[in-house]
């Protein structure tokens, strides 16, 4: 856009835009153009806006202060994203860019109004008021909550793609300004592999906006680097923390295919080239557009060949603000007044409505003007190489905190003006010594020295006469941080808490320092007593798509899980595995199973091999029964409990040959059974002879129960006899199933019918589950899920661990206790167990079964069993609608006291009310006497 | 030997007399009369001069400490009471959590002891004069899985029997209280149910800091900063008094009221304890409009969400995998933090986190506090915090009172004693405290 | 991310393994009294300094190693596999970051 508002320079050299490529966007609900190479703010302030946001409380108006990444004034709203740094962040056609925290528009913001009673409304006002009537809490938190400044999202927003990666390098230098340039060449020249990140597009750091020689420097620079293939370069991207062993986190945003990266680097060393950060100056009117930094003009005028203003006053403490004066007037922008710092020159006050109109002098000049650039200092972003154990000094003569050296592992090094100052040849110096320092460390070599990069003196200048901002983004004032002193929030931690000053977007960045000064004034402690609040990760902000990249959330199947899925299964998800809850009616799967002959899927059942001959003493060890007796054939059931005695996995574990075992456990349980055997083997017994190996998934796992089950097994079994006889409840055998070679079926009971439990090479599934269904059709063979199953079980009073019992149940609470052998050796809880059984059997709760008086009740489970003046007595675990009985039954944890067969309890139902149960005389209520079982 | 403590320490030493004329009333009419006159509001907290003696001394000035010296001072009359921090107020786990509220734990007696806490903090802001901010914005335990969902209707169970709003509701009734919520049976960990329990919320944890330490202060109570117990004195297995970096002081009865520091402390005393000290770490997010009123806790995915007044979402997840000192933080906490979020709230990926930090949690093995007598006779324990330590501050602080000033262990905390360890009876709270929060 | 210098698997980022607890010994569960197995069960030094604890290599070697660790920093001194004699020094284990990788040699 050109015309009387156009800000935009004749071509500068080292500027970044490209003024053959238009780009047209949107800001504010208005069509603007800007250029290829334009942040978004260069792009405005080149078309004359210069107003891009609303403070957080007072809603002043702000513009650009810092033009970098932190600049708090210059927070956008960008299509779907919020909280765009909008001095940063490259200008892209079609943009649709907003204001954010405006209400109802940029020009005219309704909490203007918190302005005028700015002096009520201090920093922890809130604190003291609001307290009464308490009921109306509620509606001054929904009026607060207006204030709060940020961007919006909105729920359509997609997820969006973002991935991460993982590198192993000798070096990562953090930052590519002079010094960090000359480490990463260096570092490469020793043989090292290198990684550089640079938050910016392009590499070189304060050179690329200093001048014709330092562009020429910088040139070299980048043609060294360009030169070395072992340097891989990151623009647009952000060491944004340190962790322990180097573990370094980089954002890299401009990626192509994904919308932000994460990589997470093992660095060999870290080196740390961030720069100096510009600090602003403390004064009245120190917020206004218009009033911004000498860092601030010169990335405008030399990369974004932007006129900042028409008439300057210049604040200069340092050779960086000379330098802006110069770049100021070459471009034609008549500089009215310098004032030196170094001679102790100083403005009082910033004045003017909505922007910079006027400044005044503390002689009471006031000099009309409508640019106001400050100089006065810097700030060191310390950050990583706090993260590294490093504690900051600060510095007087230099007026900022250094790097202290100490407590920095050798493997994370600083350099640059991070360090010290220097001209740029000496900070190229210094940086290739660190660089060759950090590529010998990486490999291994002890390295030379790097030479000492000395601080320049410089005036300490924080706050003018009058009073002004510490912290744009959270809108704190030096006034509020010296009423916060005196109040007794006098230490940098409790200032920072009670007045929110760096808790803000910068996180400290451009406020950290001129608050401790403040608090220094005010508490009359030096800075280097108060020092600064810690600072921590990230450096940079970290969306959290990049934290969380592709999230993986592997689901484990079966391999008939296709046959489920094609036959109505309906899916639960147990633990990481997702298994057929039922086919359409659970109930009737059931009645099958008790009728004919029903078919499930127990693949994720937990399984582990166990050879060698000292098997029998690690089973004696982990179960709370007997098995040195087990022979070749036999299977048994087992109960495991932890060291407290509280039940911790149950199964059956059966012996297939001399020296080799099967064992089941709970599909939760597997990993934690594994390596419990794993840890009582490695560490307590390493003499014993045992090989554990897991074969939950080597295997898939397939039930057959009901009346028929035998004979569908003849039809499809070669190589076992199958008669009662010979193949006997609670027994095993290997054989071949569908003509499929070693697989080991055992009869056991869960279901409480004649069953076989088949555990078929796992490739080999899916052509079993189908010859089975295809053998059974004419004896009513149906496929039954994990809801039937339950009823099943429920029916028969089988305890599901974990349901049935909790983090407390001990085996005598769950039915159990005829179990426990005491009279081993040793096993796992059994102390707990002995005291348990000899003086805590009086008040441990019990597990029953309950049978509703009302057949048609079937109380939630998780309700409670209450006395009648309301007392908890326990709860009901288990619970279903029998169809084999056609009434409730359901399973309990109860107090001993209402334990007794025939007791009467009361249940309050969830939804209201109560019912009456009775409790049973066994836990099972079909077939106690395990007849079908046996068949 | 004993470090020299910041200048600043005693220079301001203020007479017991004038720490009782203190402080000013906070009210919207005092705010706009000092702001209309220009004038400056009192100290909230001085820095007494170090006594040779006082008749209790708590070590630990976080919600915990301050509360039992508050209510020392204003239940019982004692006000010859010294609360020493080795840093700041608030600095420990009491500056560092995410301030979440509530009372719908799983067993009768951990519930009787939190609501006594949430009922403590509904009307603290009065008591104390402060504004805590307490929000009553409503708490979701989410349920993914049929396991799961039990807890959750045990947990609401138990509560309504004790008279604690707590219901378990479905995905409707969730998505409608939580519209970002991805509540479709399609989520790898589909939303099953949740435990809803209105009375829950998030409270300002600064404020009650420096809300209990004015009014304790106030009532006399001296509160000491930067003083670093390092030693413990016992004779005849009763205490006799500390050392600390700043002097000697002899007591007769001491508490320990720290948070990851409680082992350390103990083991001054010769009294060890059951707990394990694990680094909690939390993260907040730069501020958006406000999207989520309630307070959003998942157990299976590891992970509790709320949005400040300020607009900052603010997460945490369980502790640290292993033990450790460190609050330096870690990325893969972050990560993980991170993806669970996303699982849950697949829009706002584009928000960015802007600040992670840790405290420390002295983990128990049935997730229940330590409270009461130790061995040592005058040697009082209030530790064992794990991840649930602020919610139960003034409920703590009011039992712990009582404690010290009548010598008898109130019946609220009666299930806490050290004793249980050795006795085999330990609390079952771990269906509650999963995530912690 | 802290790595666990892996006696037989070399530097694997902490990740990779399962934080079992501090050592120590078990009692023998035939003379124990309850307060003292109680005392084995729950009490823990639990310091803010050298620690010797168990870790489990879940994702690699599945071996139950012994190591000395500083909870402060996070500094490992020395591991050896649980239940044997002698600690192995941990920095000839660490080293450079890809000493775990396939073409490196020592991979178990």
């Amino acid at each position: 856009m050109t015309g009387a508002a156009s800000r935009r320079l004749p071509a500068q050299a080292g500027e970044l835009v490209d003024r053959s490529r238009p780009l047209a966007f949107r800001w504010d609900g208005r069509s603007y153009v800007g250029l290829e190479g334009d942040t978004i703010v260069s792009a405005l302030l080149a078309c004359g806006v210069d107003v891009f946001s609303r403070s957080f409380k007072y809603s002043r108006s702000r513009g650009v202060l810092s033009a970098s990444f932190v600049d708090p004034g210059c927070t956008v709203q960008v299509d779907d994203e919020p909280n765009v740094r909008g001095a940063h962040r490259r200008l892209a056609a079609g943009m649709d860019v907003r204001p954010q925290n405006v209400w109802p528009s940029l020009r005219f913001d309704v909490k203007t109004a918190n302005g005028l009673v700015g002096r009520f409304l201090t920093a922890g006002f809130y604190y003291k008021t609001f307290i009464k009537p308490q009921r109306l809490w509620p509606a001054y938190q929904q009026v607060l909550s207006r204030f709060a400044s940020g961007g919006v999202t909105s729920r359509q927003n997609a997820h969006g793609y973002y991935d991460k990666r993982y590198v192993h390098v000798d070096v990562v230098v953090a930052g590519a300004g002079p010094a960090g340039l000359a480490a990463a060449v260096a570092a490469a020249d020793t043989g090292a592999g290198v990684l550089l990140v640079e938050e910016e597009y392009e590499l070189g750091g304060h050179l690329r906006f200093s001048g014709e020689e330092s562009l020429s420097t910088l040139s070299e620079l980048r043609a060294q680097v360009a030169a070395r293939p072992s340097i891989e370069v990151m623009t647009d991207a952000v060491v944004t923390g340190r962790y322990d062993d180097n573990w370094v986190a980089v954002l890299q945003r401009n990626v192509g295919g994904a919308i932000e990266r994460l990589v997470k680097v093992r660095a060999g060393v870290l080196v740390a080239a961030p720069g100096l950060i510009e600090r602003p100056y403390v004064f009245a009117g120190n917020d206004l557009p218009g009033v911004m930094l000498s860092t601030a003009v010169r990335r405008l005028v030399n990369l974004y060949a932007v006129k900042p203003g028409e008439r300057a006053v210049v604040l200069t403490a340092n050779a960086d603000g000379d330098a802006a004066v110069a770049d100021l007037t070459r471009v034609g922008v008549n500089v009215v007044r310098v004032l030196d710092g170094r001679a102790g020159e100083t403005i009082r006050r910033a004045t003017g409505r909505g922007r910079l109109q006027a400044v005044e002098l503390e002689d009471g000049t006031v000099l009309p003007t409508d640019l106001l650039v400050t100089a006065t200092g810097w700030t060191a972003p310390t950050s990583l190489i706090n993260m590294a154990g490093d504690r900051p000094v600060w510095n007087p003569t230099a007026a900022r905190f250094v790097p202290s050296g100490d407590g920095l592992p050798p493997t994370v090094l600083a350099t640059g003006g991070l360090v010290g100052d220097g001209s740029t040849d000496e900070l190229i110096a210094h940086g290739r010594a660190a660089g060759t320092l950090a590529g010998d460390r990486a490999q291994g070599r002890a390295g030379g020295g790097v030479p000492d990069l000395a601080c320049e003196p410089h005036p300490g200048m924080f706050r003018a006469s009058t009073h002004g901002f510490v912290d744009f983004s959270e809108d704190v004032s030096s006034k509020d941080v010296v009423a916060a002193a005196k109040e007794g929030y006098d230490s940098s931690e409790l200032v920072k808490r009670f007045t929110t000053a760096t808790m803000g977007p910068s996180q400290g960045k451009l406020e950290t320092i001129n608050t401790i000064a403040v608090l220094s004034e005010a508490t009359g402690r030096a800075i280097e007593d108060l020092g600064t609040t810690v600072w921590r990760p990230p450096y940079a902000p970290i969306s959290l798509g990049a934290l969380a990249g592709r999230i993986f959330e592997p689901t484990r199947v079966s391999p008939m899980q296709g046959w489920h899925e094609g036959h109505g299964g309906v899916p639960l998800l147990a633990g990481q595995w997702i298994r057929p809850d039922h086919y359409g009616d659970a109930a009737q799967e059931a009645r099958n199973v008790r009728e004919n002959v029903g078919i499930i899927d127990v693949t994720p059942l937990g399984k582990l091999e166990l050879s060698g001959p000292d098997v029998p003493r690690l089973l004696n060890l982990v179960y709370v029964n007997k098995w040195s007796k087990l022979a070749v054939g036999s299977v048994r059931y087992g109960v495991m409990c932890a060291e407290d005695g509280v039940v911790m996995d149950d199964g059956v574990t059966g012996r297939l040959d001399e020296d080799r075992y099967l064992m089941s456990t709970t599909s939760s349980g597997a990993a934690t059974v594994w390596e419990w055997l794993e840890n009582w083997l490695q560490t307590a017994h390493s003499d014993w002879r045992v090989h554990v190996t897991p074969v939950t998934t080597a295997y898939a796992s397939i039930n057959v129960a009901g009346p028929k089950s035998r004979e569908l097994m003849q039809r499809v079994v070669e190589g076992v006899e199958l008669s009662t006889e010979a193949f006997g409840y609670m027994q095993v055998r290997q054989g071949r199933i569908a003509g499929v070679d070693d697989c080991v079926m055992w009869r056991i009971g869960f279901t409480g019918e004649l069953s076989y439990e088949m555990h078929v090479p796992a490739s080999y599934g899916l052509h079993v589950w189908e010859a089975l269904l295809q053998a059974g059709e004419d004896l009513g063979i149906r496929a039954f899920g994990v809801e039937a199953q339950r009823i099943l079980r429920l029916e028969k009073g089988h305890l599901i661990v974990a349901q049935d019992t909790d983090g407390l149940t001990r085996a005598h609470s769950a039915g159990l206790g005829g179990m426990v052998k005491l009279d081993k050796d040793d096993f796992a809880g059994k102390p707990e167990l002995a005291w348990h059984e000899r003086y805590g059997l009086a008040t441990a709760p019990r597990l029953v079964a309950l049978q509703p008086v009302d057949a048609t009740a079937v109380p939630p489970e998780a309700s409670q069993i209450i006395s009648s003046n309301g007392d908890i007595l326990g709860r009901v675990t288990s619970s279903r609608m029998s169809p084999t009985l056609g009434h409730g039954v359901c399973l309990a944890q109860v107090d001993p006291a209402v334990a007794a067969a025939g007791t009467v309890v009361t249940i309050r139902l969830p939804g209201g009310g109560d019912i009456r149960a009775t409790v049973q005389e066994d836990l099972a209520f079909v077939d106690p006497e395990g007849v079908r079982l046996r068949a | 030997m004993n470090q020299s403590p910041p200048s600043f320490v005693g220079r301001r030493a203020r007479s017991l007399r004038t720490a009782r004329r203190g402080p000013a009333r906070y009210s919207a009419f005092d705010l706009i009369r000092r702001g209309a006159l220009g004038t400056d509001w009192p100290r909230s907290f001085s820095q007494p001069e170090l006594r040779g003696t006082y008749d209790a001394v708590i070590i630990g000035a976080g919600v915990h400490g301050l509360a039992t010296a508050y209510y020392l001072a204003a239940n019982h009359g004692m006000t010859n009471v010294a609360v020493l921090d080795k840093a700041y107020i608030g600095g420990g786990g009491s500056g560092r959590n995410t301030a979440i509220v509530r009372s719908n734990y799983l067993t009768p007696e951990g519930v009787r002891f939190y609501d006594r806490s949430v009922k403590l903090y509904e009307n603290l802001a009065v008591d104390l004069n402060y504004n805590v901010m307490f929000s009553q914005r409503g708490h979701l335990t989410l349920a993914h899985n049929d396991s799961s969902l039990r807890t959750m209707r045990w947990r609401a169970e138990v509560n309504k029997l004790q008279g604690i709003d707590s219901e378990v509701i479905d995905p409707d009734h969730i998505s409608r209280l939580v519209p970002y919520l991805d509540v479709s049976p399609e989520a790898r960990y589909p939303v099953l149910g949740a435990l809803y329990h209105p009375p829950g919320g998030t409270i300002r944890h600064d404020a009650v800091n420096w809300g209990y330490a004015r009014a304790a202060e106030h009532l006399g109570v001296h509160i000491h900063q930067y003083t670093e117990v390092t030693a413990i004195h016992v004779e005849s297995d009763r205490v006799t008094g500390v050392s600390t970096n700043r002097g000697d002081i002899a007591a007769p009865v001491v508490v320990n009221c720290t948070a990851g520091w409680a082992s350390t402390v103990c083991d001054l005393a010769g009294v060890r304890l059951p707990l394990i000290t694990h680094p909690l770490q939390a993260a907040v997010t730069e501020p958006v409009k406000m999207f989520l009123r309630a307070v959003v806790v998942s157990g299976s995915l590891h992970v509790y969400v709320s949005q400040t007044d300020r607009g900052e979402l603010v997460f945490g997840a369980s502790v640290d995998p292993y033990p450790s000192y460190s609050m330096r933080g870690s990325l893969e906490f972050t990560e993980e933090l991170a993806g669970h979020v996303l699982e849950l709230m697949p829009s706002i990926a584009k928000l960015r986190v802007l600040r992670q930090w840790a405290g420390l949690c002295d983990m128990t093995p049935d997730y229940s506090p330590i409270m009461g007598v130790t061995p040592i006779d005058g040697f009082l324990l209030d530790v064992g915090w794990g991840t649930y330590g602020y919610k139960a501050g003034p409920v703590a602080g009011e039992a712990m009172a009582e404690l010290v000033a009548t010598g008898k262990t109130p019946e609220i905390i009666s299930a806490f004693d050290l004793a249980r360890f050795a006795e085999g009876r330990l609390v079952g709270e771990k269906g509650a405290a999963a995530v912690g929060h | 991310m802290i790595r666990i210098p892996c006696p037989h698997c070399s530097a694997r980022n902490s990740a990779e393994f399962r934080h079992v607890g501090e050592a120590a010994a078990r009692p023998d569960p035939s003379t124990v009294t309850p307060e003292q197995w109680r005392v084995y069960l729950y009490e823990r030094s639990n310091p803010a300094g050298w620690i010797t604890e168990t870790w489990f290599h879940t994702m690699g070697c599945r071996r139950f190693i012994t190591v000395e660790r500083h909870t402060v920093t996070n500094e490992i001194r020395s591991v050896r596999p649980a239940g044997s004699s002698g600690p192995e020094p941990a920095e000839a284990l660490s080293g450079r970051a890809d000493a775990g990788s396939p073409d490196a040699g020592g991979q178990a």
